[in-house]
This record gives C-alpha cells, sequence and structure tokens, in this order.
C-alpha cells in the first residue's frame, strides 16, 4: 500500500500554502515532514487527511484517487498536538470509538482495546478519564485509538510538541517502536529537526510551500542541496564561491556541474580540524561550552567560522589555531 | 500487515456517504434561521411598514408629521431624556464602584455585595419600584416612622427604581472591562515610578473607555424602554414606555405607536454599535495570557469601598425584602401582623397567569435551547452566505427593547387575515416572543460554548469516520451540556419576570406574572402585588439557586 502525491497545489486567499508537491509514501515507511511554521507542511498533512480540499493534484492511495473520498472514508489514523480526546469518554471508550462508529461488536472492540492499551503500555489506566492523565500519557491514548481502526496511514501532527522533553523524548522512541513493529505507513509533521532526524525513513524538508529536499536524514544532514536545508538540518558554516576563491581554492575542484556562483559550500561544525598553532591562521573569538563538546568560534580568512571539538580540549580566546578542511566533507549547495 | 489487527479494513461496514451530512448539516442551520426570519425578521419589517401605513389610508410619512403635533409624545420624550440621562449617570458611578470595589480591592462583604446584584436580576422590574413605595410611599414606613413623606412618586422615584434596576447589569458590563487588563501593565508602571494615581488615570481608565461607554447605552436604553417601574412609580409623569403603550392599547393610534417604536431603535441600536467597535479594538489589544492584577489589602481604601458598596447592598436588599415582608403584613404599614391571606389572589384573574408565566417560559427556555444550539453549531461548522446571514441576524435582536419587540408582535401577528394570525393570543407566540427578546445573548453564551470545542477532537472524529450526528453526540452535546443548561435557566428566568414585551400580547384570556403583578399595583392591591412578586422571585430564585449549584459542581469536575 503506497501513498502517492501528484503535482499538488493549495493557496489561501492568494498565498501559496502548497506549491507543485510531489512526494511518494511507500509501505511501512515513517515520512517526516520538516520545516518552519507556515511552510506549508501542516497543510500538506491536512490535504491528505481529507480535512482540506486541495486546489489542483492528486492523492491516490495503491492507485485510487482521494479527490471524491471524504475524510471519514479515508480510514486513516490521525494525532494532533493536543486536546484530541473526548473528556467525557474513559481510555477505554476513547480507544474503542472508532470502532463503535463502524459497528463492530463489543467484544471484539474490548480485545482491541486491551490489545492496544499493552501496546501503548496503558494496560491499567483503561477506566480513567483523560482529565486524569498526564500529557504524555493522552498523547499514547491518542495514537492508541488512532491504531484502533487498523489505518491505511498514521499521520501525526506535531503529536510531541506539547510534551516536555523528557517524555518527548520517551515517547518518540515507543512511537519509533510501535510503528515499526506494525508496519504502517506514517507521516509526521514537525519543526523539531532532531525529532526528524531520530523518527523518520526520510525527511522531507519544506519551504515556503515548495519541497526542497527529501532523503534519509543522514543524506540532509551531510548532503543538503539548497542553504534553506543546509541552514534548516543544523549548524554549519555556508563558504560561498568568492570567499573559497582567495581563501581555499583547493574546494572549489569539487564543485559539481550545475552549481553556478551563487551556491556555497556547507561544511559541518564537526567536521573543522582544529590544531593549538601559534603560526596558524585561525584565531579563536569565542566559544560556548556544550556538556559533551565545545562550539567554537574563530575568525579564519576574513570571515567567521564554526567548528565543534571534544569537550576536553583546552581553547582560550585570541589563541592561534591551524585549521584543516577535507573536500570530502563538504557538500555544494544552490543559492 | 500485522496479525494483531482484529478487524481488516475491507470487512468494515460502510459509513454512510458525506452527501446525507451536507444535508442534515444544512437543516441545522435553516430550521433556527427560519424561526429566526419569521419571529423576527418579519415582525421588524410590520413595524417599519406600519409606521409609513396613514390612518386616512396610503402610504406616507403622516404618522411621522403627526408625531410633531402630538405634545403628549413630546412631553413624554423629554421626560424620558431626562430620567434616562440622570439614571445613566447616577448608574455609572455607582457601577463603577461597585466593579472596582469587586474587582481591585479587597474589601469585606464582596460575596454579599456581588449576591446582592443578582437580586433585582431574579425579579421583574416593577418589584423595584413597589418596594420603594413601600418604604417612601404615601404608605410607606418612613412616612409612618418619621411622618416625612418625600415626593416619590414621579421624576425621583423612577430614577432610583431604575439605578437600582440597571446597576447589576452595569456592574456586570464594567467588572468585565476591568477584569480584561494586564497586571504585567501595572508592574511595569509600578517600576517606572507611577503613583497609584498615576496608574489609575494611563492605565485603568483607559482600558475601561469601552466598557464606560457600552455600559451607558445598555443602561439609558433600559431606562427608557422599562415599562414596569413607569407604571408602578411614575405617577403622573409620563415616558415613552407608557406614553407608547396608551398610544397603542389606549387609543388605538398604531401608526404613532410604530414611529416612537422605530425611534426607540436609535439608543439600542448605538450601544449594540460601540459594543461592537469596542469588542474589535479590546480584541486587538488584548496580549495573550493576559493575567488580571490581583488586589493588595489597603486598609483606607477597602474600608470606604467597603462602607459604600454593602452600604449600598443592603439599600437593594431592603428594597426587593420589603416587598416579600409586606406580601405577609396584614395592613402595610399601619397593622403589622403576619397574615397569608394577600395569597389568597382572587381578582385580576389569580394566579392562572402564573402558570401561564411558567408554561411560556419553560417553552422559552426548551425552544430557545434547541434553536440557538443547532444555530451555533451550524454557524461554526458551515461557511458561505447562509451562514453570514446567520450570524448577523443572531446579532440583532439585542438591538431591538422589549417594547418595540412586543409592538411589532401586534402588528405582524394580530392579522386574523394571514396564516400566521392563527398564532396571536397563544402561549407559543408569547414564547417565542420571549425567546427573540433574549436571543442575541443566548446565542452569545451558545458561540461562547461551542467555541470551546477543540478543533483537533472534530477532526479526529472526522478521520475515525464519523460524521455530522456523531459530531452533534458525541463532541458538541457533552462539551456545551453545562452552556445548555445555562442557556436554558436565562430564558427561562428572563421569560418569567419581563413585561415590556409581553404587555402588547397578552390577552384577557392569556396573561404572564408580571403584567398581574402591574394590574394588581394599579387596581390598588399593592399588598397581592406584593405577595405575586414574591410568586415569582421564588420560582425564579430556586432556578437560579439550581443553576448556581449545577455550575459550580460541574466545574468542580473539571
Amino acid at each position: 500500500m503506497s501513498l502517492d502525491i501528484r503535482n499538488l497545489h493549495k493557496n489561501f486567499a492568494g498565498q501559496v500554502a502548497l506549491d507543485r508537491i510531489n512526494l511518494r509514501i511507500e509501505a511501512s515507511e515513517f515520512v517526516c515532514l520538516l520545516g518552519p511554521s507556515g511552510c506549508g507542511k501542516t497543510t500538506l498533512l491536512r490535504c491528505i487527511a481529507g480535512l482540506l480540499a486541495p486546489d489542483r493534484g492528486e492523492i491516490r492511495l495503491a492507485g485510487r484517487d482521494l479527490a471524491a473520498v471524504p475524510a471519514r472514508e479515508r480510514g486513516f489514523g490521525i494525532v494532533f498536538q493536543s486536546y484530541s480526546l473526548f473528556p467525557h469518554m474513559t481510555v477505554a471508550e476513547n480507544i474503542g470509538y472508532g470502532l463503535r462508529i463502524r459497528g463492530a461488536e463489543s467484544s471484539r472492540i474490548a480485545a482491541r482495546v486491551r490489545e492496544l492499551l499493552d501496546t501503548v503500555k496503558l494496560a491499567s489506566y483503561a477506566e480513567r478519564y483523560p482529565g486524569q492523565l498526564s500529557g504524555g500519557q493522552q498523547q499514547r491514548v491518542a495514537i492508541a485509538r488512532a491504531l484502533a481502526v487498523d489505518p491505511q496511514l498514521l499521520l501525526l501532527d506535531e503529536p510531541l510538541s506539547a510534551l516536555d522533553a523528557r517524555v518527548r523524548d520517551e515517547l518518540r522512541g515507543e512511537l519509533r517502536d510501535v510503528q515499526r513493529s506494525l508496519g504502517i505507513p506514517t507521516l509526521m509533521v514537525t519543526h523539531d529537526q532532531d525529532e526528524a532526524m531520530v523518527l523518520a525513513d526520510r525527511i522531507v524538508c519544506m519551504n515556503r510551500g515548495l519541497i526542497e529536499q527529501v532523503g534519509p536524514p543522514e543524506e540532509l544532514y551531510a548532503r543538503p542541496r539548497t542553504r534553506f536545508v543546509a541552514d534548516f538540518m543544523g549548524h554549519g558554516n555556508l563558504l560561498s564561491v568568492d570567499w573559497l576563491q582567495d581563501a581555499a581554492p583547493w574546494l572549489l575542484d569539487t564543485r559539481p556541474a550545475g552549481i553556478s556562483d551563487a551556491g556555497a559550500v556547507c561544511l559541518r561544525p564537526e567536521h573543522v580540524g582544529l590544531q593549538c598553532d601559534a603560526l596558524g591562521e585561525g584565531q579563536v573569538t569565542d566559544f560556548t561550552f556544550m556538556g559533551n563538546f565545545k562550539r567554537v568560534q574563530l575568525d579564519w580568512k576574513g570571515r567567521n567560522l564554526l567548528a565543534e571539538v571534544p569537550a576536553r580540549t583546552r581553547f582560550e580566546r585570541g589563541d592561534r589555531v591551524r585549521v584543516d578542511i577535507d573536500a570530502r566533507d563538504c557538500a555544494w549547495v544552490e543559492a | 500487515m500485522s496479525a494483531g489487527f482484529a478487524l481488516p479494513a475491507s470487512r468494515l461496514p460502510r459509513l454512510a456517504s458525506a452527501m446525507d451530512d451536507r444535508w442534515l448539516l444544512n437543516a441545522c442551520l435553516w430550521l433556527p434561521l427560519a424561526a429566526l426570519l419569521l419571529f423576527f425578521v418579519m415582525p421588524m419589517g410590520f413595524i417599519a411598514w406600519r409606521s409609513f401605513m396613514q390612518e386616512a389610508g396610503g402610504i406616507g410619512l403622516a404618522n411621522y408629521a403627526a408625531l410633531l403635533d402630538t405634545p403628549g409624545v413630546w412631553r413624554a420624550t423629554r421626560n424620558s431624556l431626562a430620567v434616562g440621562a440622570s439614571t445613566t449617570l447616577v448608574t455609572l458611578l455607582l457601577g463603577f464602584v461597585f466593579a472596582y470595589g469587586l474587582e481591585r480591592t479587597c474589601m469585606p462583604g464582596r460575596r454579599f455585595v456581588s449576591l446582592s446584584l443578582t437580586l433585582p436580576m431574579l425579579a421583574p422590574s416593577l418589584v423595584l419600584g413597589l418596594g420603594l413605595i413601600f418604604i417612601l410611599g404615601r404608605n410607606g414606613i418612613v412616612g409612618k416612622v418619621f411622618g416625612f413623606r418625600p415626593e416619590i412618586y414621579g421624576f425621583h422615584g423612577l430614577v432610583i427604581a431604575n439605578v437600582l434596576y440597571a446597576l447589576p447589569q452595569a456592574v456586570m458590563i464594567l467588572r468585565a472591562a476591568l477584569r480584561g487588563a494586564d497586571a504585567r501593565q501595572y508592574d511595569a508602571a509600578e517600576v517606572l515610578g507611577a503613583t497609584p494615581w498615576r496608574q489609575f488615570r494611563d492605565i485603568t481608565l483607559p482600558g475601561m473607555r469601552y466598557g464606560l461607554l457600552s455600559a451607558a447605552f445598555v443602561v439609558f436604553t433600559i431606562t427608557i424602554t422599562d415599562f414596569g417601574n413607569a407604571v408602578v412609580i411614575g405617577g403622573d409623569y409620563t415616558v415613552l414606555a407608557t406614553e407608547i403603550y396608551n398610544q397603542v392599547s389606549g387609543q388605538m393610534r398604531f401608526g404613532i405607536g410604530a414611529v416612537v417604536g422605530l425611534l426607540l431603535l436609535l439608543p439600542a441600536a448605538l450601544s449594540v454599535w460601540i459594543e461592537r467597535v469596542a469588542a474589535q479594538r479590546q480584541a486587538g489589544s488584548g496580549a495573550d495570557g493576559a493575567q488580571a492584577p490581583v488586589p493588595q489589602p489597603h486598609r483606607l481604601r477597602d474600608g470606604i469601598y467597603a462602607i459604600v458598596c454593602v452600604g449600598l447592598s443592603t439599600l437593594i436588599v431592603a428594597v426587593v425584602a420589603i416587598v416579600v415582608v409586606a406580601g405577609f403584613i396584614r395592613l402595610w404599614p399601619y397593622r403589622l401582623d403576619l397574615t397569608l391571606r394577600h395569597y389568597d389572589i382572587t381578582v385580576s384573574g389569580g394566579y392562572a397567569s402564573l402558570w401561564t408565566a411558567l408554561w411560556v417560559s419553560l417553552l422559552a427556555a426548551t425552544l430557545g435551547v434547541a434553536l440557538l444550539f443547532l444555530m451555533a453549531f451550524a454557524v461554526r461548522r458551515l461557511t458561505g452566505w447562509p451562514q453570514r446571514l446567520a450570524t448577523l441576524l443572531c446579532a440583532l435582536p439585542v438591538g431591538v427593547p422589549g417594547l418595540v419587540l412586543g409592538l411589532s408582535y401586534v402588528f405582524a401577528f394580530n392579522q386574523p387575515q394571514l396564516p400566521w394570525g392563527v398564532l396571536y393570543g397563544s402561549a407559543f407566540l408569547l414564547a417565542m416572543c420571549n425567546l427573540m427578546h433574549y436571543y442575541t445573548q443566548g446565542y452569545v453564551t451558545m458561540m461562547t460554548g461551542v467555541r470551546g470545542v477543540p478543533v483537533q477532537l472534530e477532526e479526529a472524529v472526522g478521520v475515525l469516520g464519523g460524521g455530522v450526528l456523531q459530531l452533534l453526540r458525541d463532541v458538541y452535546l457533552p462539551a456545551v451540556r453545562v452552556t445548555l443548561w445555562s442557556v436554558a435557566a436565562f430564558l427561562f428566568m428572563r421569560s418569567m419576570v419581563t413585561l415590556s414585551a409581553v404587555i402588547f400580547l397578552i390577552t384577557p384570556m392569556l396573561s404572564m406574572a408580571a403584567v398581574t403583578v402591574m394590574r394588581l399595583d394599579e387596581a390598588g392591591f399593592t399588598a397581592q402585588a406584593a405577595a405575586f412578586s414574591t410568586c415569582i422571585m421564588a420560582v425564579v430564585g430556586s432556578v437560579a439557586l439550581l443553576m448556581h449549584v449545577l455550575t459550580t459542581r460541574a466545574a468542580a469536575r473539571g
């Protein structure tokens, strides 16, 4: 079962929300829509869910066009950021709701609910009300409710964003485990690139209604194709062609065909090699202790450069350093 | 797919098609919308039409011209303006003191003060006039004890009674305005070195601008359109409300009545407009997560506020309480032994009108809750012109004083030759009139309740396979249950005590409780009027108490 999105467009009062969206989600794949707020990722998710009608383009599930299929008949599961449980129903009733709508037998519902309560580790909470649960537990119930109807696609709209950091980490792992064991194709919207990297098989990085790049997390991090992706996926140095011509001409040889002079090299800070050297051309201007590493600002050949070194490395402000850059660590990005 | 799934997708029963749903959703809108068109828009159309229908025949402005040489109307207008302006001024001043005392001081007795402010809402407005007469009137307790008989009938009595009647509503608006303030502004001003007086002038007053303006218009409108007090304590001092009644019911001059009715729309419409502008302005200024300032104890200030507010509250309680007491006294204020004989009411139709009022109020509450709930649901779910039309129409009834509404019903429904003429003289029409009278307030409350329903929950139901019926049953009804009860209680209580709208619609066969109180008082049976008022207050008070218990319990449950 795969989901195919072809050439999707959506405008809101003249504002482009989705532009030429093409995307395919394979069976049992976990895909993350990643981007800043307003990039169109939630709009795309809502179009797929059937909560919003696209202006143009098509969405197909296993070859079947979904345009005329309302949300209630798509058979998907959805989990929102918060506030989506029925406050007057118990946890068990919430989870069984979709099956009740479909007129399933009560014994079958009860069995399914028990099974899912185990899956989300809330077996002893069946008779509680949502108001008596923590935020993390409520989201587990929401996930169980979405899974109960055996969805053909699981849609997650920032399901972890309203949670505390620790709970978020824990639930992140569980979400990944559940998705892997059930093999349900899943689409998650998030603005947190760490979350996307931990969870996703593939990340869809979006900006201003356009898909900037699609690929596995490692690829988007190490080989971003645009400035936007390079910026959004983590810290980095963007070295312009002009500057490289004076400072590091040997890196220009790696420039692939098709990258104009407006392009740049993306160099992740952990790939900037630093050695204390009184004759070095770099000078440390500032550094921040980050626990397991140090983030160092330096002045090198007329520009500011960001580097990350093991925490135990000793630097003082004003120290001279030698800077080593390996051309293999550099990724060329478009303008 | 995992083997753990108990229900393969192919075996799920097919869900109802989306087309059935659209139909249902539209019905939710059109049913209440049709009621609004028939029982509000049409009567208003009739009153406008009648104002151009000349007594001599034909269509023209003769009624408007006739108004110029009807001296009674001009005197009544002058008097109404004088009473309205004085009442507004006094009410705003006192209302501000009350609101500030309740919201921004730690004065003792706040519970008593806010409780006393609910009393005038539980009774027909004329009960306040009645109470004043028992205290200060010709046969009042003050006259008996001190031999001092102030001229209470007329301007002064009218102003006092109206102030007592309008005060709770003014306090409500002003308190809301005070609550909308942000403590951080005061903290910032304090840190910057502003004195309390400066903070009051620079933060408190500007923040209350619209609240004050809106309260002023509300007070002015209810004062000049109030009927009960004008009859009970107005004496020979005629005002517009009584004059319009005389013109229509006494002299059968319907054209003049229609013209004056339309003129009475002006101040009310203005107040509605100001409230809307205020709401928009305030919406822009309110920062997210604004925290209302928490007052710190301040002995002198708290003491002064306590003396003023508790003193005035005691007066309100006394005015209402004296009515209850007088109903049990053999001959107020001369023979003070207790008796129940005033409760044996046989004149003016006896208790029949109380049962009618109960029935009409129940009808208004039930119909109102059903129509308003469907309307609020549909307005939230639908888009397009019918939804915009409904939103607009729902906001209009608050701009129409009860007096004008009642008059318009006479024009629209006292028409035996038209199909809807059969409704005239029925309890159903009285119920609809009362519902339309308080429609907007009920709608706003209902909308607030409906807006509290999380969008995510609705969408979750949609994705899980639910339609309009499931939305109503599993999301909306549970979420707004308490709102439904409070709207029902509000409509019931208002319907029990209102006089100005129904005064035109009652017939010898079908009278309302508040009208009976007025008739008893007019006929000189003041003790019976007091007894009858006590019965009304007992009913309305019980409902209010029940509602209070219900909402606090619901709030405690979360």
